[in-house]
């Protein structure tokens, strides 16, 4: 694992982002759906639409639209948005961090909580608490995000009112230092458990199955045999290996990770890239949405890097060179 | 927020919460408008506090004058104000122009700007900037007002900073009714000369004339605004602040309003509405006034390029045929009313309250069918046997084309002209896709669009029936629709200024079309407000709605 092995990687990844920006800007523009609509209102006469048309060069050729952002994203421009009138990066990095603190908050709970409960029930695989996890597990899997964070929503916030309904931060107070923090934490609580529950499920299932795996081999049984107890056994011999499988998936699941975030942002009212993303779908924004799928490609693409490095790490087998 | 409404509930609170929604409900049987911005003699106004307000999506910028988006505008409208405004019971009021003058048969117009009026910053407010934000803005950027007012405008002039003349090219009747801050507010032209105004930094922290002064805008979260001590009419507004939190779920934003997090919501008609007018402690108060739009019917299209369309009974059998009574009842919960003419209820001078719209009448429907050439036979699908333009044996079957959100219309349609053997296929189409096929290719049989009439017939009405308006623009004459009277009548009407004579050239169009039937005129929407019951005096008909608001908490 070298820093040239690292940057040939990412090098790598070039074509790949450039394959990327082709396919979307056609996707996005071969899409039925006009943005005339959301720029020039409903009640313009022809001129108006005309006008609108040109003013946002939406009256070019396709092809001359996308030689000019292809030129444009070479010179890291994003271009403007349509409807916000600013700079599509400035519009994406305002709502990065609402949306990295969720999906990141999410992303940890759901590793550390599900490997930690993976471990608790292979100490007895078949026992109450076994079989109590695994169905929840498989509960929580099937479950989808929206449904699971509308009941949360209705139950523990509306019902119980132990958690705010939705938003970041309280809007009646302007919090300062400590209390901001505790805010957004109290706010953060129930959109990160929704989105963390699908994943928690799959890391504690796989966490389960891999220890069952690595607990019936012989190195294993060895170190039981020269006198290792049980706990550290399973914690320092048989967990790194059947750890492997489950950090794959832990960097594989950045991406649904982004479209689970998509959907709670919405049912919490979270002001991230997921609603950013889904007005920008309505109003057809064009270059908010390159700008936010490009943004997620990347991400995806340096997950899985990233994901590829930790592995190495933990592996002695694997040598990047 | 430590609290909310969920802790208010000690006996006592509960008790004069009660007693608020009681007399705000008796108010609402004697006179629903008046009892909007009037609040009981003897009850004092409160000042300070916060007001919390829910909208549906990011504005993405805070300037009204260079959109007419339906999230901008509430978001914003408060920040400023237009010449003329509009009272809850449509009356024109004094804004930024105390006092106008309307000479040569009404195409010239003068105003006289109030005194001492200063934009948030301290600059004092003038005609120039009038003049700038029409010419720059408004005229070039706002769909609404460019179309209506730009075509007949010969040009504004600005004698001296206190006096704004507007000078058409003949004389215009409607001009009044367009000044509100809704469509045309006035922006500081010291912020924008020489600028992109739709790229100008000022969009995102706005300086204006009106009630609160901006603050803040967190984006995707909130908008924070404060009140402006030096604001114009005295001892307003109330409140000492208003926050505008962006919650896009409809479901959420009725939540957030019943657990106490959010004060304020608009809500369209349908189940959560009258889940909210059962809730205690939240006030509910219909209008026909949205940011998107006013006074709205829903409207079915029919396309008279297609053959299928062309004999006028088949149009009066298909109107036959739906019970519109079933549309109010089951899609609006009752929030609305059945329409009753082709101009909206809530222009009522506009308004013809006698035409005949064909009643629901399933006989009537079969037996103009039977005659205008489709067959049936037993309950199947009607066939064409000597239908002009229409192969023998061609099955009668239609789309129609729909908003996602409005596909219970496209169930009731199928199920009711199902009913008489014509077969509907709905295509729910986005918002963004809809224009596409309706008005760019012409390739539907028949769709729903909610047509809003405005206060204005000469906006909200013309488009859909001159024929000049069979356009690719969004939201035209998308019956493509062509009666030469109508279009004179139209043509006449732009240039009568009295408002009587101007209301009978409308009722006399009203009847032609209504005998022609290009449309199906559903049902006349309303939308409502739900907000706190300890928050009262807010406004319905524009933008300033919380102008005169005041909370007791």
């Amino acid at each position: 694992m070298t820093p040239r092995y690292i940057l040939r990687r990412l090098a790598q990844a070039l074509p790949t982002v450039a394959g990327i920006i082709v396919v979307t800007f056609a996707l996005v523009h071969l899409a039925p759906g006009d943005p005339i609509v959301a720029l020039a209102g409903e009640s313009g006469d022809e001129a108006h639409y005309r006008f609108m048309r040109e003013k946002f060069g939406l009256d070019r050729p396709l092809a001359a639209q996308f030689t000019t952002y292809a030129g444009n994203v070479l010179s890291a421009d994003l271009g403007t948005s349509f409807v916000h009138g600013r700079p599509v990066f400035s519009v994406i990095a305002e709502r990065l961090p609402a949306t990295l603190l969720l999906m990141v908050t999410a992303l940890v709970v759901s590793s550390a909580v599900g490997i930690a409960l993976g471990a608790v029930v292979a100490r007895r695989p078949g026992g109450a608490l076994d079989l109590g996890v695994t169905v929840a597990a498989l509960v929580g899997y099937a479950v989808p995000a929206f449904w699971l964070g509308q009941v949360a929503l209705l139950t523990l916030a509306f019902g119980t009112g132990w958690f705010p309904l939705q938003g970041m931060t309280d809007a009646r107070a302007s919090n300062t230092g400590v209390e901001a923090v505790v805010d957004v934490a109290h706010h953060l609580a129930l959109p990160a458990l929704v989105l963390a529950a699908s994943e928690l499920a799959m890391i504690t299932r796989l966490t389960r199955a891999g220890l069952l795996q690595e607990l019936g081999k012989d190195y294993v049984r060895f170190a039981r045999a020269k006198g290792v107890a049980p706990g550290r056994a399973m914690v320092r011999h048989a967990l790194p290996n059947a750890l492997l499988p489950v950090i794959t998936v832990i960097g594989a699941r950045v991406g649904f990770l982004f479209s689970g975030a998509v959907l709670i942002e919405t049912v919490f009212a979270w002001p991230g890239l997921g609603q950013l993303l889904l007005s920008a779908v309505r109003t057809r924004d064009y270059p908010v949405l390159m700008g936010v799928f490009l943004l997620v490609s990347l991400a995806v693409v340096v997950a899985n890097l990233v994901t590829d490095l930790i592995y190495a790490r933990i592996d002695p087998r694997i040598r990047y060179r | 927020m430590s609290g909310g409404r969920r802790a208010l509930r000690g006996p006592a609170v509960v008790a004069l919460v009660m007693s608020l929604v009681l007399a705000a409900c008796a108010d609402d049987d004697e006179d629903e408008a008046a009892q909007e911005t009037t609040t009981t003699a003897a009850e004092e106004p409160v000042r300070g506090g916060t007001l919390v307000a829910a909208l549906s999506a990011d504005p993405g910028h805070l300037n009204p004058a260079i959109t007419t988006s339906g999230t901008t505008h509430p978001a914003s409208e408060i920040l400023y104000n237009g010449l003329v405004g509009v009272d809850n019971d449509l009356e024109l009021q004094p804004e930024l122009a105390e006092s106008w003058e309307i000479t040569e048969d009404g195409a010239v117009y003068t105003f006289t700007l109030r005194d001492g009026v200063t934009w948030h910053d301290g600059t004092p407010f003038t005609s120039a900037d009038v003049k700038f934000t029409f010419d720059e803005m408004l005229l070039k950027l706002h769909g609404r007002t460019r179309a209506s007012v730009g075509p007949a405008l010969a040009g504004i002039e600005t004698p001296d900073p206190q006096t704004v003349v507007f000078r058409f090219k003949a004389p215009y009747a409607p001009l009044l009714q367009q000044l509100d801050v809704t469509e045309a507010p006035i922006l500081p032209k010291h912020k924008y000369e020489g600028t992109d105004p739709s790229q100008n930094p000022t969009n995102t922290a706005p300086v204006g004339t009106g009630p609160f002064k901006f603050v803040s805008y967190t984006k995707g979260s909130e908008i924070r605004m404060e009140r402006n001590p030096d604001y114009f009419k005295d001892d307003l507004p109330y409140l000492d602040e208003i926050v505008i939190r962006i919650i896009p779920e409809q479901s959420a934003q009725v939540l957030a309003l019943e657990g106490g997090e959010v004060d304020w919501i608009s809500i369209p008609g349908g189940p959560e509405f009258s889940r909210l007018e059962s809730a205690q402690d939240v006030e509910v108060t219909r209008t026909a006034w949205n940011p998107g739009g006013s006074n709205c019917i829903m409207t079915m299209t029919l396309n008279l390029d297609r053959p299928a369309f062309q004999d006028v009974r088949t149009r009066q059998a298909i109107a036959h045929a739906l019970d519109r009574k079933q549309f109010l009842d089951q899609i609006l919960f009752g929030v609305g009313k059945v329409a009753e003419a082709p101009i909206s209820s809530g222009i009522p001078w506009a308004h013809h309250e006698d035409v005949d719209l064909p009643e629901f009448d399933r006989a009537e429907a079969e037996r103009l069918l039977d005659e205008a050439g489709w067959t049936r036979e037993g309950d199947g699908v009607r066939v064409a046997s000597g239908v002009e333009g229409v192969p023998d044996g061609t099955r009668f079957a239609i789309d129609f084309l729909h908003f996602p959100t409005f596909a219970k219309y496209g169930e009731l349609v199928r199920q009711q002209l199902g009913a008489v053997g014509i077969e509907v296929t709905q295509e729910p189409l986005e918002p963004a896709v809809f224009p596409g096929p309706v008005f760019q290719q012409r390739d539907f049989d028949t769709n729903v669009i909610s047509y809003c009439n405005g206060s204005e017939p000469q906006i909200g009405v013309r488009r859909m029936f001159h024929s000049s308006q069979i356009s690719p623009a969004p939201f035209t004459n998308a019956a493509g629709y062509r009666n030469a009277e109508v279009d004179r009548l139209f043509d006449e009407a732009a240039g009568e200024v009295d408002q009587a004579a101007r209301g009978r050239i409308y009722r006399q169009i009203q009847e032609i079309v209504a005998e022609d039937q290009p449309y199906v005129w559903i049902v006349e929407t309303e939308g409502a407000r739900a907000y706190d019951a300890a928050c009262t005096g807010f406004k319905f008909q524009n933008g300033l709605f919380a102008e005169a608001a005041y909370c007791r908490r």
